[in-house]
């Protein structure tokens, strides 16, 4: 086997995985503050890149305008979504509330290609296609420049749990109710946090949109987001910056070790695998909080 | 209820305007055609365009006085490529007299193909569908009017041996999104490989194909003379992406017919000059039939759809195939004038064209009753930044092979029905 390729394709992962992980934040950050797992984070992921392609393509805004304005409109949705849908199903069992979300992810997967089109769009970030070579290996620099981004934002939201607004938003994850009983605005956390999963599903979706184009199949994100959140943990996000990693390595050393000798096709079968031997063997994940209660 | 004068006249009005409509079109020679489509999950990539020109050609035909004194009238709608509801719409249309059924989705025509042999119903499988319908006596009523997946491979291979004079101790990687659609041309790239001498490497990536990040590395190690990828929509551009991130030579690299002018914008048009595909109508405005369309149709008004998308390579392969059926319909009508309009009447026609261009635009289509490929030609098209340049005049290659494979495939269907 060639160590050289075996190289290639680690880096390559990796730096793929990290860009998984830019989804599966806004997973952890949902279920951190409000115990819901949200499954319309590759839909959102999808509309953010659509959002920032329209406001570049459509309306002509430069990419320095273009993608903050994304953001921000994006953010603003994550909000609304909060307010107007999951605020209603407070106290509805959780299947309602999962299916909500479910919901919401087919709403804007037919909806977003259904207004802007259903053709493959390009959404050029500027970043120079040409090869760089390390040694033997290629570093794509696609999924360099993604990856970084990709990791210097998920610990930016390392950081942020660590500020103020960060240490209200970790009350509300332990316990809602004593966390109105201290005054703090549960309602108002719980949106903020909708409100940064859209904002770096988006940026995700910005990255993403750049390497392969925008269109629907953006929205399959969420998959191996849902793999790296419940490796690394649902309630951990440096859990998942190492999970991220983990996964995007798998999956690339499977598709360039297994695949040759099974004829291909197991690149999505290692993040089902992940997912299921996870919750079977530690189904809190890498580094997730074990929840022990008195029965 | 009150009613005042303005609503009754304006009622008295439309109800008028109706029935003139209704008799007008009653007085008409009518052929209704059927175009369940998907517009809206796995085709989408191809369906707008090829409706567009589809519409706006049987638009030019019909304002002119339709063909052999028959309009065409076209019922398109949403399938979703989702099985069950292309039966249902295939149904209603039988009902409602289509005689012609155009599905556009490969899952969707292999569903049909029992249905349309049973009711007699011509179903058109436009560069798609199962390969083996080109035998027109196992499939009297499949219709892919259009060069198979199969001979599309072999037109590849044979321009890649006219290329390199000798394929002998070439490498050769296909690069395939791993569904049956992607894997339908490996036995006819395997049965050349074993002829002409070149090694053929396979690398399969999983559908939709929006990452590949692991294929492409293994792809440039092997260090390929010949690339081919065979995939639709977002894993064509990003096929074509990781290649060109990955520095190989663009002019080495191909596609089957799937791919346009649209995923060259999302790659970036210079980024990927001189990628190679096979063509199986002309691109572009210069066609005489294009020019006439965007006068007489786009101009006046009428188009069914962006004037930007007029001319595209998937715009065009809808002209292509509304042409071919009204040539079907004036050959039947040549045959029976007066009809009735019924599959068989159509089915006639169709199977009776001959060195048919579409004024220039196509090779010359011939559909025989054996033959519903209608000859297998082709061309070869170069991306040189703005188009896809022809760089072949229309040919076929290796036709006896693809035969042979088609044989095969049909006489199964005719023993088991599968």
């Amino acid at each position: 086997m060639d160590l050289w390729l075996i190289g290639e394709l680690a880096i390559t992962g990796a730096l793929v995985g990290l860009m998984y992980a830019l989804v599966a934040v806004g997973i952890v950050l949902v279920y951190k503050t409000s115990s819901v797992a949200n499954f319309a984070q590759g839909a959102i992921a999808m509309t953010g890149s659509y959002v920032a392609w329209a406001f570049a393509t459509l309306m002509g805004a430069p990419l320095w305008v273009a993608i903050p304005l994304a953001l921000v409109t994006m953010f603003g949705l994550g909000f609304v979504i909060e307010r107007a849908v999951l605020r209603h199903m407070v106290g509805q069992p959780i299947i309602m509330i999962i299916m909500v979300t479910f919901g919401m992810e087919i709403f804007l997967r037919g909806m977003m290609p259904g207004f802007f089109g259903v053709a493959v769009k390009r959404l050029d970030l500027g970043i120079p296609q040409a090869p760089m070579f390390l040694g033997e290996m290629l570093i794509n620099r696609a999924y360099l420049i993604g990856g970084i981004t990709s990791a210097v934002l998920i610990v930016g939201t390392i950081v942020l749990f660590n500020s103020r607004a960060g240490i209200i938003m970790r009350a509300v994850s332990d316990d809602q109710g004593a966390s109105w009983s201290v005054g703090i605005r549960v309602e108002r956390a719980i949106a903020i946090a909708w409100g940064l999963a859209a904002g770096t599903a988006t940026a995700a979706g910005i990255l993403w949109g750049s390497t392969q184009g925008v269109d629907w199949s953006l929205s399959l994100l969420l998959m191996k987001a849902l793999a790296i959140a419940i490796l690394g943990g649902l309630d951990s996000i440096p859990g998942v910056l190492l999970a991220g990693v983990i996964v995007g390595v798998c999956e690339s050393l499977a598709t360039g070790i297994v695949d040759p000798l099974v004829g291909g096709g197991t690149r999505d079968i290692v993040a089902s695998l992940i997912i299921l031997m996870t919750l079977l063997v530690r189904p809190y994940g890498l580094f997730g909080r074990e929840q022990i209660e008195r029965v | 209820m009150n009613v005042d004068r303005r609503t009754f006249i304006a009622s008295t009005a439309a109800t008028m305007l109706t029935g003139t409509t209704v008799t007008t079109w009653a007085q008409d020679r009518i052929v209704k055609i059927g175009m369940p489509m998907d517009f809206t999950r796995v085709y989408t990539f191809v369906t707008a365009e090829y409706a567009q020109g589809h519409r706006d050609y049987l638009t030019l035909i019909n304002d002119r006085g339709g063909a052999g004194g028959y309009k065409i009238l076209a019922d398109i709608t949403d399938h979703g490529n989702d099985i069950p509801r292309a039966i249902e719409a295939y149904e209603r249309m039988k009902r409602e007299g289509a005689v012609l059924i155009d599905p556009l989705s490969t899952p969707v025509a292999r569903a049909l193909v029992p249905r349309a042999l049973e009711d007699k119903i011509n179903m058109v499988t436009t560069l798609s569908g199962r390969s083996d319908a080109a035998d027109g006596e196992a499939f009297p009523y499949v219709m892919p009017l259009s060069p198979n997946y199969w001979t599309q491979a072999g037109l590849l291979i044979d321009y890649f041996r006219q290329q390199d004079k000798d394929l002998r101790g070439k490498k050769i990687v296909l690069v395939h999104i791993d569904t049956p659609f992607g894997k339908e041309p490996i036995p006819i790239f395997q049965a050349l490989a074993g002829k002409l001498g070149y090694s053929l490497q396979t690398f399969p990536y999983a559908p939709p194909g929006n990452d590949q990040a692991a294929i492409w590395p293994q792809v440039r190690r092997a260090q390929p003379d010949w690339i081919i990828f065979w995939g639709a929509g977002v894993g064509q551009t990003v096929a074509l992406s990781e290649a060109v991130r990955n520095g190989l030579k663009m002019d080495r690299i191909s596609s089957s017919v799937w791919l346009s002018e649209s995923d060259m914008d999302v790659v970036g048009k210079d980024a990927c000059k001189g990628v190679i595909k096979f063509e199986a109508a002309a691109g572009g405005r210069d066609p005489k039939v294009i020019q006439q369309i965007l006068s007489e149709v786009v101009g006046k008004g009428k188009g069914a759809g962006q004037e930007a998308k007029v001319g595209t390579s998937y715009y065009n392969i809808g002209v292509m195939m509304a042409a071919i059926a009204a040539e079907g319909v004036r050959k039947a009508a040549e045959k029976a004038p007066n009809g009735p309009v019924t599959g068989p009447w159509l089915n006639a026609g169709i199977r009776s064209i001959s060195d048919f261009t579409a004024e220039g635009m196509l090779p010359g289509i011939t559909v025989t009753s054996q033959d519903h490929q209608g000859g297998g030609k082709g061309r070869i098209a170069r991306w040189d930044g703005a188009k896809f340049a022809p760089q072949t005049d229309w040919f076929t290659a290796n036709q006896d092979l693809v035969w042979s494979e088609i044989k095969k495939y049909s006489e199964e269907f005719k023993k088991s029905g599968k």
